[in-house]
């Protein structure tokens, strides 16, 4: 059972509010130890210095999307087992399914509320203490 | 402040620059010069809009945001075909979206019928199966497997049971897609002399090259030889093209096809290796990995994203055990070269790269991005080639901008504007006190001089913002009024990062709003009318803005039927604003329409007129010391130049004496300054002074008696009479005794320090310190204009 203060977690959205949305929620689950960052490149580059438990990306991002991220964290063997979970909309079933076989852990549908988020959480780390 | 209404805010400060790109997208979409990265820009925008709205549950903008969305992925996936009208549509769309973001926000509502009136028109382009997009289900299990935690090792040790594509999946066909989106390619292009003999052209080839994305295109010229050893059937130049695009290298391809075999061609991924036009590494690969090929997905070229984001992985980097060690071949530094220089000179600057392998290369790294899960070693040759590259990679620039409360800034500004004085008064006490001007004193202080111009000048230009703030609410307007005239408009903007002082930017909005309308409404003529003159149906408006001699300069133009001047000059006489007799240039005809009481129109149209005449534009452009001329041309149309100060936290005046008192005459407003001679000074019936300047008289106003500071007036010879011209355009000359000279002067409000007296503007503090009033022109010519004794103000300064 994972402390929830101790997982480190990377915010990737190229929206402000969408990082600050996510970021309160994840406060409100004892996950306080987070960083953001504004697209996917901006993402790696934070991720190669100092890896993290958890990224949560949003998809639609300029320079590198949420595609791009996922796949090369796995490429890049220090990030390659980073657990992942993707943000999408609501008409991206199909944007689900290629996550999927890259190897994301679980996604999230936006709007999404603080409960989801945790259930989302745990089906990856199991129960947060 | 409650962090979720906190964040809203931030959502809709964001909605703001969201909308302002998207608008732009969309504007470049109806040009025609949207390329594929624009269109995703404005999906992108609208799908954030429709995202931050979910999370605050503002249904109807999120379900009219949908909608829009909907289209714009269509666009961008090419399901839709992007014609004109459907960008036309998308604009007016627009105009409803950001009425609901606006609603959303200051809790109002949209004009219901205009909103599901575009929903509906929306809804019709894409049809109704468009709209049915498979949802994804919340909680639909792809058969996601738990990972275990390790929190001592983030990212390293996680035990993680990556799901096997296929296992547990719909299986779904998924579309082959073109390279990585927007990949960027270097292309050389070295044309032979045998393709120009083919009467082929090097610049069509590059022009056709621009169509697949942007471009960066650099010209070698060095073989090319002096001018008496030049043959003209030899061919010398070749090219180095830089390539943003989503088509992959057999697009590129394509474009050579008719000149491949007369020309030199390489193509490369940027920080890829090169591959030459004769090798055909993606069938190879095809061939080698069938199951790769399969799952047809791009490859990714992790190498060059990493040295992309300046994170080439160094040997210490992985700390993990690596499995198995497929050795890659060593990329060739010039490669790394490539990388490492965003600058396409560096590629110009790189020799011809001579590339082993080249195709092995390709394949290795598509072969290591598809097998993903397989951690693969970096090659020895990235150890040395690490620190090169990290060196050489410029770190990216943080985050450009901060968000600063406009209060902090006003402080700011206030507080360097008592520095600026403190340091004058300081220099003006050192030189009373006699000290020599090499002495250290005198010299510190100028050199505190120095600084305080440069911290003045800095802070200046922290208020300073682009006029584009103001521009980008023009394209509406225009769309708006072209409508309502039923006129065909296209606005070119120019110029939108010119920047200028927030306070004028503020005002600016009126008069540009104005004079739009105006362009529109009476410059430019009905498409039936264009079409009878051999003019396209479109009309052209533009607006620009630039600087020019310290100020900015805004400019109104459009290609109509200029200004009918016969008639203006009638009206002129009929309106009793000119005399029958008077000769006057094109010129002075066409600002005859600046005058107050001018109004060319036979009715007033709400459009351009909205009550006001130009002379209202006019005087508002002069409450901001600016000036606005016209020029015209008849059947081609008319301009309208406006130029305003930069700022109006400080003033260029005149510092001149009267009644003792020292005061302040904007230097915007003073025509000329005379010595007068007493033949020239009349008095009207026998009280008002009247002063002859070639030819025409106009009132003398002793500034000490208009201020209150005196009852009797000096002798006019003995003065200096400053000629003025009001905002409102009447002239006086201010008799005054003396004139100090020019300065440059920091204006404090008299009001938030007083109260609002007649006759001036505001108030500055010179450099001994002492206060001294600004005058206001025009309240002293207008109050001469209508003086009665009786209606002078109460609020005396003196007396």
């Amino acid at each position: 059972m994972p402390a929830a203060s101790a997982i480190k977690t990377l915010i990737v959205d190229d929206q402000q509010t969408m990082r600050s949305l996510i970021r309160t929620s994840l406060n409100a689950l004892g996950i306080v130890n987070t960083r953001e960052a504004a697209d996917g490149e901006d993402a790696l580059r934070s991720l190669v210095g100092l890896p993290v438990n958890l990224v949560i990306t949003d998809f639609n991002m300029p320079k590198l999307d949420g595609l791009g991220l996922l796949r090369a964290i796995r490429a890049h063997p220090p990030t390659a087992k980073t657990a992942v979970i993707m943000l999408t909309g609501r008409a991206d079933r199909e944007l689900v399914q290629r996550a999927v076989q890259f190897g994301v852990n679980n996604y999230l549908v936006k709007p999404f509320t603080t409960q989801t988020l945790k259930e989302k959480i745990e089906a990856v780390f199991g129960p947060l203490q | 402040m409650d962090p979720f209404e906190s964040i809203k805010q931030t959502f809709f400060q964001e909605c703001d620059e969201l909308l302002t790109d998207a608008e732009q997208g969309l504007l470049d979409m109806e040009s025609g010069t949207a390329d594929s990265e624009t269109i995703n820009a404005v999906f992108r925008a609208v799908h954030s809009v429709k995202g931050g709205a979910g999370a605050f549950g503002l249904e109807d903008l999120i379900r009219f945001a949908h909608v829009f969305e909907t289209i714009m992925d269509e666009l961008r996936s090419e399901k839709m075909e992007l014609t004109n009208v459907v960008a036309k549509t998308l604009l007016r769309a627009f105009d409803v979206l950001a009425d609901h973001v606006a609603a959303a926000r200051d809790g109002g509502q949209v004009d219901e019928a205009r909103s599901s009136g575009m929903l509906d028109e929306l809804k019709a382009l894409i049809g109704a199966e468009g709209m049915e997009d498979e949802a994804a289900d919340p909680d639909e299990d792809f058969g996601f497997v738990p990972v275990v935690l390790d929190l001592d090792e983030p990212g390293g040790f996680v035990s993680l049971d990556l799901p096997e594509p296929e296992a547990g999946l719909p299986v779904l066909e998924i579309p082959a897609e073109p390279e990585v989106a927007n990949g960027v390619w270097i292309i050389k292009f070295a044309p032979g002399a045998d393709m120009y003999a083919k009467a082929n052209e090097a610049g069509l080839v590059l022009r056709e090259l621009a169509r697949l994305g942007p471009t960066e295109v650099t010209l070698h010229d060095e073989t090319l030889p002096a001018l008496d050893l030049l043959s003209a059937e030899q061919a010398y130049f070749s090219w180095t093209i830089r390539l943003t695009t989503e088509g992959d290298e057999a697009s590129i391809r394509e474009v050579f096809e008719f000149v491949e075999d007369d020309c030199k061609i390489e193509i490369s991924r940027e920080g890829g290796a090169p591959v030459s036009l004769e090798t055909e590494p993606a069938e190879e690969i095809s061939d080698d990995d069938a199951k790769a090929r399969a799952s047809a997905e791009a490859p990714l070229d992790l190498d060059a994203l990493l040295a992309r984001i300046g994170a080439v992985p160094t040997v210490e980097a992985v700390a993990e055990p690596v499995p198995e060690s497929t050795p890659a071949p060593a990329p060739a530094p010039v490669v790394l070269e490539a990388i490492a220089e965003p600058e396409p000179v560096a590629v110009v600057a790189a020799p011809p790269p001579v590339i082993e392998e080249p195709a092995q290369d390709v394949a290795a790294l598509i072969a290591r991005a598809q097998t993903a899960d397989v951690p693969v070693a970096p090659a020895p040759a990235r150890e040395k080639a690490a620190p090169a590259a990290a060196s050489n990679t410029p770190q990216p620039a943080a985050a450009a901008t901060i968000r600063v409360d406009l209060d902090r800034v006003d402080r700011l500004i206030n507080a360097v504007g008592e520095l600026v004085i403190q340091q004058a008064m300081l220099s003006q006490r050192v030189t009373e006190s006699g000290l020599a001007r090499s002495s250290n004193v005198a010299l510190g202080l100028e050199d505190l001089e120095l600084l305080t111009r440069e911290i003045q000048d800095s802070v200046m230009a922290i208020r300073a913002q682009p006029v584009k703030s103001v521009f980008q609410r023009m394209p509406r307007l225009v769309r708006e009024v072209a409508d309502m005239v039923g006129k065909r408009v296209r606005l070119v903007m120019d110029g939108e990062g010119t920047e200028v002082d927030k306070t004028v930017i503020e005002r600016l909005t009126d008069p540009i709003t104005h004079m739009l309308r105006n362009a529109i409404d009476h410059g430019l003529e009905t498409p039936d009318e264009r079409t009878a003159a051999g003019k396209p149906t479109e009309g052209v408006v533009k607006l620009r803005a630039l600087h020019r001699g310290g100020r900015i300069v805004i400019e109104v133009q459009d290609d109509g039927r200029g200004i009918n001047r016969p008639r203006v000059r009638g009206i002129a006489i009929a309106k009793g604003l000119i005399t029958e007799e008077a000769i006057l240039t094109d010129e002075e005809v066409d600002n005859l329409i600046f005058l107050p009481g001018f109004s060319t129109a036979d009715s007033i149209s709400d459009i351009s007129g909205r009550g006001v005449g130009m002379d209202v534009v006019r005087r508002s452009i002069q409450g901001l010391g600016g000036r606005i001329t016209i020029s015209s041309e008849p059947g081609k149309g008319s301009k309208f130049t406006m130029s305003l100060p930069l700022t109006l936290a400080v003033l260029d005046g005149m510092v001149v004496t009267a009644a003792e008192q020292t005061l302040v005459a904007p230097l915007s407003a003073i025509v000329e300054s005379l010595t007068p001679r007493m033949e020239d000074v009349h008095y009207v019936g026998g009280k008002d002074a009247v002063i002859r300047i070639r030819d025409s008289f106009v009132p003398l106003i002793d500034v000490g008696v208009a201020l209150g500071f005196r009852d009797t007036p000096i002798h006019a010879a003995s003065g200096v009479a400053v000629l003025v011209e009001s905002e409102a355009g009447g002239k006086a000359a201010l008799l005054v005794e003396a004139i100090q000279g020019q300065r440059q002067v920091v204006i404090k409000s008299l009001e938030a320090n007083y109260q609002q007296i007649d006759g001036v503007a505001a108030a500055t503090i010179l450099g001994d310190g002492r206060v001294a009033l600004i005058l206001d022109v025009d309240a002293l010519v207008t109050a001469q204009h209508r003086r009665k004794p009786a209606a002078r103000s109460e609020k005396r300064l003196a007396g």
